[in-house]
């Protein structure tokens, strides 16, 4: 069987912003791993393939051994083609077995499988045409399914999910060096420190109400202390962290300050004090000393957030933090207010105050308003700075990415820009 | 109505917070009057906000000279059918 994961260009996908503006959905994380992994893991796939957004198309093929937006990888096999959207545990069926298709609430295809000797009844030309003539054609099982709508589902479903993730895995003991004093709370059987972790002395690990797992080659300096559930990735550094639970960081971070119930993608920094709750943090970020943001309204209201500029949605809770995109810096004392989306590849110069609670991709926030800055030129050199100190390469398929979603956001800047000029005019002619 | 020349000298002056009479043609925005990166950025922000137009921030950015931001926004407006 071959798993076809998908992640169509279509307005579902909008609801994942910023993060998802650089990667497929199936790369979000939740948990101890990403959406992707859980559904391998479910599935068992004998090969699997992609489709995704053609502008990250070229960037993904560079981290990837599966067949990218290949329309051959449709045929030949017997498929299971899942929507990146959908929950794992609603994957409740074998991963072969007779055609059929599960749907969402809007009616699209959430899942489509297939038995090889049904694709010759389908049209196997596109994936939108397979998905189009499988729903048109093939028993529609009862539904809706269960499936992720906004990125704060992943923020909220975070703890939960490291605790199954965590038992999933199989894995408890230490296995990585401890220099004594280590103090372990709850019990020693939730807690796995993997083989290369350096655990320094002073350190401690609360397993009392979830476990915490080390993974390899995480150093984690004295005067922390982690409290579960919790899974700090590979080449993590934890830094006298103050680690509340529900946290989900790394690979190759660097974090210290107190943090909360957050998901952090690899190689973002947050070396410094200050307070991450219920945020969603991308690749290659870094907050600067005393970033804070609230996660929580003083009304105690829920809390509602913009996904684009517009009409803020309620996200259905009292506690959402931040969501940032890929590659965006903060400066030091940055406050950002409860639902804060802040795009990629923005810049902020922070003057003391509350940010706005969207700020687009591409911003420059400079003297409290959103402004066109020295260019996204400037920007790639920085990411490029950036990346390369930690052996990687910013590559041309990635800066043709990043012009595409620098089109993709246009409009969005567009108007915080002018509304930033226009205050900036009035302010310099009081 | 002021000319091209009068408006890039007030908003200038107002940005950088200087005296508008003592702000010469052949004055570097840096070295000169002193901007640092922050006030160049809003200095374009101001010009576009003045003279209703966009400036690409490269191009902008990369005027140093009071005489030059004169001749530079001059065009842009003539491009973007904006009367000055």
């Amino acid at each position: 069987m071959r798993l076809i994961l998908f992640d169509l260009d279509s307005e579902p996908r909008e609801c994942f912003y910023p993060l998802v503006l650089s990667r497929p959905i199936w790369e979000l994380r939740c948990g101890m791993t990403s959406l992707g992994e859980k559904l391998i893991a479910r599935t068992s796939p004998a090969s699997i393939a992609g489709f995704l957004p053609d502008y990250m198309a070229d960037v993904y093929r560079e981290n990837s051994d599966w067949p990218v937006n290949d329309p051959t990888s449709l045929a030949g096999d017997d498929l299971l083609l899942v929507d990146a959207r959908l929950k794992v545990d609603a994957l409740d069926i074998e991963s072969v077995g007779p055609s059929q298709v599960g749907l969402d609430e809007q009616g699209r295809c959430l899942y489509v499988r297939v038995a090889e000797a049904d694709l010759e009844q389908l049209d196997t030309s596109s994936l939108e045409s397979l998905l189009a003539s499988a729903r048109d054609s093939l028993p529609v099982v009862q539904g809706p399914l269960a499936c992720w709508n906004y990125i704060w589902d992943l923020i909220l479903a975070n703890a939960e999910q490291l605790t199954i993730d965590f038992q999933a895995a199989g894995r408890s003991g230490i296995e990585g060096t401890v220099e004594e004093p280590l103090s372990i709370r709850g019990s020693a059987s939730d807690v796995y420190i993997a083989p290369g972790a350096l655990v320094h002395p002073q350190v401690v690990i609360d397993a009392e109400h979830g476990p915490v797992y080390l993974d390899e080659d995480s150093e984690v300096h004295p005067f922390s202390r982690i409290e579960g559930p919790c899974y700090v990735g590979k080449k993590t550094l934890l830094l006298g962290a103050k680690c509340r639970e529900g946290n989900s960081i790394g690979p190759v971070c660097r974090v210290g300050g107190e943090i909360e119930e957050s998901i952090i993608h690899g190689y973002s920094n947050k070396y410094h004090d200050g307070f991450l709750g219920h945020a969603y943090v991308g690749e290659w970020v870094n907050l600067g000393a005393m970033t804070t943001n609230s996660d929580l309204k003083n009304d105690y209201s829920n809390v509602a957030v913009s996904l684009d500029g517009g009409k803020a949605i309620d996200t259905g809770s009292r506690k959402v933090g931040s969501m940032i995109g890929d590659h965006t810096k903060t400066s030091i004392g940055t406050l950002l207010n409860t639902g804060t989306n802040l795009g990629a590849m923005a810049l902020i110069a922070a003057t003391g105050s509350l940010l706005p609670k969207f700020i687009p991709s591409f911003a420059w926030f400079v003297e409290g308003v959103v402004t066109k800055g020295f260019g996204k030129g400037k920007l790639y050199e920085t990411a490029a700075t950036v990346m390369d100190r930690r052996g990687h390469s910013w590559t041309a398929s990635q800066e043709a990415m990043w012009d595409e979603i620098f089109k993709l956001t246009a409009e969005s800047r567009g108007d915080a820009v002018k509304r930033g000029r226009r205050l900036l005019y009035a302010k310099h002619n009081k | 109505m002021a000319t091209v020349q009068e408006r890039v000298i007030s908003v200038t002056a107002q940005v950088l917070q200087l005296d508008p009479t003592e702000i010469k043609l052949d004055d570097e925005f840096g070295a000169d009057l002193g901007a640092e990166s922050v006030q160049s950025i809003e200095l374009v922000a101001m010009f576009e906000e003045e003279f209703g137009i966009e400036m690409e921030e490269d191009a902008a950015l990369a005027v140093s000279q009071v005489g030059n931001a004169i001749d530079f926004i001059t065009k842009t407006c003539a491009e973007q059918g904006v009367e000055v």
